[in-house]
């Protein structure tokens, strides 16, 4: 009884604050330094045309590099090979238009959802990006960031979805 | 409905104490239907969560055998089920720990895989009140909810399993005591994947399955045995039954008794006895085998239904199961 007490005083005393912790330390390799992104277009959320990137997730994935004060570097592909890069730790997030229902589940640890939308089929979409499994401290980082632009992004879908309405309404 | 199998079954202390059980029971049932949903709430990619989880889900099974079985057994024994219907407690017996058994071999292997294949588990973030907090908190209040009160209501059915002589109640005393355990154990997995040791989580999920599958496994061995008309044991399945040598000797004592063996099966909660006497003089009277049959059901409330057979030969001497 005693001694899992004193583990877990320890843990959190040489711990200080910084639980979570990254295993691989990958937060603390991005602040100021590079952030290795990978991406496969999904419209709306990660397009590319003339070599220039736009979309709702690239972004935020911009904005959150510059909030750490890192450096992009892209990196595109299927999303089975991004995924397979991300679980082999050569990438540190995936985005282009994930949902909760993906089935990379196991090959990547996804944010919690950021944007909930109506699909074609009538059926909701939770959309999320993948953070690599395991580093809990840059997933925890990512989620805050996420979750403080949550109304701000629902916004945006919406002016963008009454757009494309109005679009395709009168041709 | 033969005399011998006496409708009566509990003496009215010990039906005050089952009615305490029954409602103790239904409190267990309630209690943990939040447990599940509070720790569902916060599962996240934890393996050990996830196990306690699963052990909080098997809570269920017990309760549930207990008071089916609460409400069978007491079934007058009737044409088609002579001896009563008793057993209905070891069959729900059976049922929950051989739910324990699989359930924590499931795990067992899940934690092992994840290990070999070292997967690093992952816990994010979510907004509360507008502060950010990290998941594995909010995990660890879980399981302080999840862990603690359970302790207090295995004891309180261990007092009630002895005085009733009830293995379904035992077990589940057993598993709710074993329950801080499991929470402590997921507890130090979650601090673990906090400071960055990934593969702490694993590891605490493999000591808890390992744990459950042991009681599983103990449970399994007891409830078989009480299927298979194994000797009655005491409530903890852990040594013979005292009634037993009781009879025995009891019976041995009565002057016109030359030896005596006896056979004792459980049916739930009662004992059945078939009793097997030599006469010293070669003879008995009707009346001393009532008086014999009166006594040994006077011995205990257990005691429900006797046979009782005046033989030449008592049957264990030709190499025949006994006592």
């Amino acid at each position: 009884m005693r001694l899992p007490a004193l583990l877990i005083a320890c843990c959190l005393l040489g711990a200080g604050c910084a639980i979570p912790t990254d295993p691989d330390g990958t937060l603390d390799r991005v602040r100021g330094g590079v952030m290795r992104v990978g991406m496969t277009e999904a419209d709306p959320w990660a397009q590319m045309s003339d070599g220039r990137r736009s979309g709702v997730e690239v972004e935020l994935v911009q904005r959150f590099a510059a909030g750490l004060d890192a450096r992009i570097e892209w990196t595109d592909g299927s999303e089975e090979e991004l995924f397979e890069e991300l679980d082999e730790g050569r990438l540190d997030l995936v985005i282009g238009g994930i949902t909760g229902r993906s089935p990379w589940k196991t090959k990547g640890a996804f944010t919690r959802p950021y944007a909930t939308i109506l699909s074609d089929q009538g059926k909701k979409e939770k959309h999320v990006m993948a953070a690599r499994l395991g580093e809990n401290d840059f997933l925890t980082e990512l989620d805050f960031f996420l979750q403080r632009r949550e109304g701000e992004i629902g916004e945006r879908l919406e002016r963008e979805g009454e757009l494309r309405a109005q679009q395709s309404g009168a041709p | 409905m033969n005399e011998a199998a006496r409708h009566f079954e509990m003496p009215s202390d010990k039906m005050a104490i089952h009615r305490k059980a029954v409602r103790l029971e239904k409190v267990t049932l309630a209690y943990f239907a939040t447990a599940v949903a509070v720790v569902f709430a916060v599962l996240g990619s934890s393996q050990a969560l996830k196990a306690a989880w699963i052990e909080d889900l098997l809570a269920f099974l017990p309760p549930i055998a207990f008071l089916i079985a609460a409400r069978v057994r007491t079934r007058e024994p009737d044409a088609r089920f002579p001896w009563g219907y008793h057993r209905a407690v070891s069959i729900g017996y059976l049922f929950a720990a051989l739910g324990l058994l699989l359930l924590g071999a499931y795990i067992l292997l899940e934690s092992a895989m994840k290990l070999a294949t070292a997967e690093h588990p992952s816990i994010g973030a979510i907004e509360l009140f507008g502060q950010p907090l990290w998941l594995g908190w909010l995990m660890l209040a879980a399981l302080a909810y999840t862990g603690l009160p359970p302790v207090w209501l295995g004891r309180r059915k261990l007092v009630y399993a002895a005085e009733l002589h009830d293995k379904v109640l035992y077990a589940d005393a057993e598993m709710n005591k074993a329950d801080w355990m499991t929470a402590g154990a997921a507890a130090l997995g979650i601090v673990g994947i906090g400071v960055g040791l990934w593969w702490a989580d694993s590891v605490a999920a493999l000591i808890i399955s390992v744990s459950i599958v042991r009681d599983g496994w103990k449970n399994m061995k007891a409830a078989t045995g009480d299927l298979m008309d194994e000797r009655a044991t005491r409530y903890d399945s852990n040594e013979p039954h005292p009634l037993i040598e009781e009879m025995r000797s009891l019976l041995a004592g009565l002057p016109w008794i030359d030896e005596a063996r006896v056979r004792v099966r459980e049916q739930g909660h009662v004992l059945q006895v078939e009793a097997f006497v030599k006469p010293a003089d070669g003879s008995c009277t009707l009346e001393h085998l009532d008086d014999a049959r009166q006594r040994l059901m006077d011995l205990d409330w257990k005691v429900h239904d006797v046979v009782l057979a005046p033989v030449k030969v008592l049957p264990g001497e030709h190499g025949e199961a006994h006592d």
